[in-house]
């Protein structure tokens, strides 16, 4: 092969890497329409303190599950101790990280029985 | 053209052919997928959900400031009308939903707390009425009559009612609290919701993270829980609206203060023999912050008063209004009250 074809195709090799760095990095698909499980994890973790705080007041075991579902994740609790992770961040509050905890407990604990609405 | 020249073009058509072949398959073929969407770019039914939660975390900790951000970081239009929205879908749904009373006390809240300053007009829609008398009110009493097939929202409890674990993150008054959003901040009772645009942690406030500095804020949170006190209030005008677009006979109530300000969260009763409801003023922010409206049965006499006392108006039954050819159709009461 010549050196000019080896030169042509190299051209072409680094212009697919300036494209793919381009359309990935520098100036990536914008998604509309994105589902909650999308969100990056500091919204993520607010989601899951917003479910934590409700919980706090109305003690509603089965709206809560219902609630962090939407996040799509493996399970509730695993979704809450990765926002108990986040929230160790410097801005949320010891009150934040309290009702994260409370939450946790909830899950961990099942909230069988006095917790349920209408038990 | 040289031998040089066609060399370096041939190059030029290599990089352009190449970047052409990235770009589609960055942009199209294979486009990058991450978890690090906002809550802007939810999808309507996600970003409802994401509202609700937000309205449902407010009627727990009563802290307007947070919910205020967490709702700008919706990127809505209009946040408080996106809310009032989405507060009166719910209800036409279902009106004892724990979500539609969440979402209707946080609009109260927020209209409240915009109700010194009228920042939406009050009257929005192309489908305003006429009215079978003259307005004898200020000339802000502009009359809505937007057809209403549903009753307003629908609260038997004050917002301080739900406010259980209020005490623990922020008092009553007004309290002043010092925010710097920078990685060394401590905790603030009036912290607005620790979510960003991008991974790292930002505070929602400003949605912009700079490490290098530390920008001090200077919080003032603003509670307005309290619906203002009816007393307050008299009657000033009483008239009959009839307006063919309305669908069903209505109680109309607008409530507006001493500048002639609409009054957003004033709670109304509304009763009759057998029964009694309550409604509040500033959930229709399309028709102003100080309307409300009822939907009346056109077999049923009410009585309508201001909720902490006042003048109670008597004998109001359904409008019966014929239109120019001679059809007959629903109108409504309309009720003003004024903050002397």
């Amino acid at each position: 092969m010549s050196s000019r074809w080896l030169r042509f195709i190299l051209v072409i090799l680094i212009g697919v890497a300036a494209g793919l760095y381009y359309g990935w990095v520098v100036d990536p698909v914008q998604y509309l329409d994105t589902d909650l499980s999308d969100l990056s994890p500091d919204y993520k973790t607010d989601y899951v303190l917003m479910t934590a705080e409700a919980y706090s007041a109305e003690r509603d075991f089965d709206l809560a599950a219902q609630r962090l579902a939407a996040l799509n994740g493996a399970s509730p609790q695993a979704i809450i101790q990765e926002a108990i992770l986040f929230a160790e961040n410097p801005g949320y509050t010891d009150t934040d990280r309290a009702l994260l905890r409370d939450l946790n407990r909830a899950f961990q604990n099942g909230e069988v029985g006095e917790n349920r609405p209408g038990s | 053209m040289t031998g040089k020249e066609r060399g370096s073009l041939y190059l030029l058509t290599g990089l352009v052919v190449g970047l052409a072949l990235g770009l589609l398959y960055a942009w199209v073929i294979q486009p990058v997928r991450t978890a690090q969407s906002t809550p802007a770019t939810l999808k309507s039914a996600d970003k409802d959900r994401y509202r609700a939660l937000i309205a449902a975390a407010y009627a727990a900790n009563g802290d307007l400031l947070r919910a205020k951000a967490r709702l700008e970081l919706l990127k809505d239009a209009d946040p408080y009308n996106a809310l009032a929205e989405q507060a009166q879908r719910a209800l036409e749904e279902d009106q004892d939903s724990k979500q539609a009373r969440a979402l209707g006390l946080l609009v109260v809240a927020i209209g409240q707390e915009n109700g010194s300053t009228p920042i939406l007009p009050l009257i929005s829609s192309p489908q305003i009425g006429i009215n079978e008398t003259s307005t004898t009110g200020s000339p802000e009493a502009v009359q809505p009559t937007r057809a209403r097939s549903k009753p307003a929202l629908i609260l038997t409890a004050s917002p301080a009612s739900t406010m259980t674990r209020a005490a623990s993150t922020s008092s009553e008054s007004t309290t002043t609290a010092v925010e710097t959003p920078a990685p060394t901040s401590g905790s603030t009772a009036t912290q607005p919701p620790p979510a960003s645009e991008t991974p790292q942690f930002t505070p929602a406030l400003t949605q912009t993270f700079t490490p290098t500095s530390s920008p001090t804020a200077v919080i003032l949170s603003t509670r307005t829980n309290t619906p203002t006190p009816g007393a307050q209030f008299v009657l000033e005008n009483q008239e009959r609206v009839c307006d063919q677009v309305l669908s069903d006979p209505l109680l109309q109530v607008q409530v507006t203060g001493t500048q002639g300000q609409p009054v957003p969260g004033v709670e109304i009763v509304v009763s009759w023999p057998g029964g009694e409801e309550h409604f509040y003023t500033g959930l229709k922010p399309e028709l102003g912050l100080g309307y409300a409206d009822y939907t009346i049965s056109s077999d049923e006499t009410y009585s309508l008063r201001l909720a902490e006392g006042g003048q109670t108006v008597n004998g109001l039954s359904a409008v019966d209004c014929e239109g120019s050819n001679g059809e007959r159709y629903w109108g409504a009461w309309l009720l003003t009250f004024v903050e002397p």
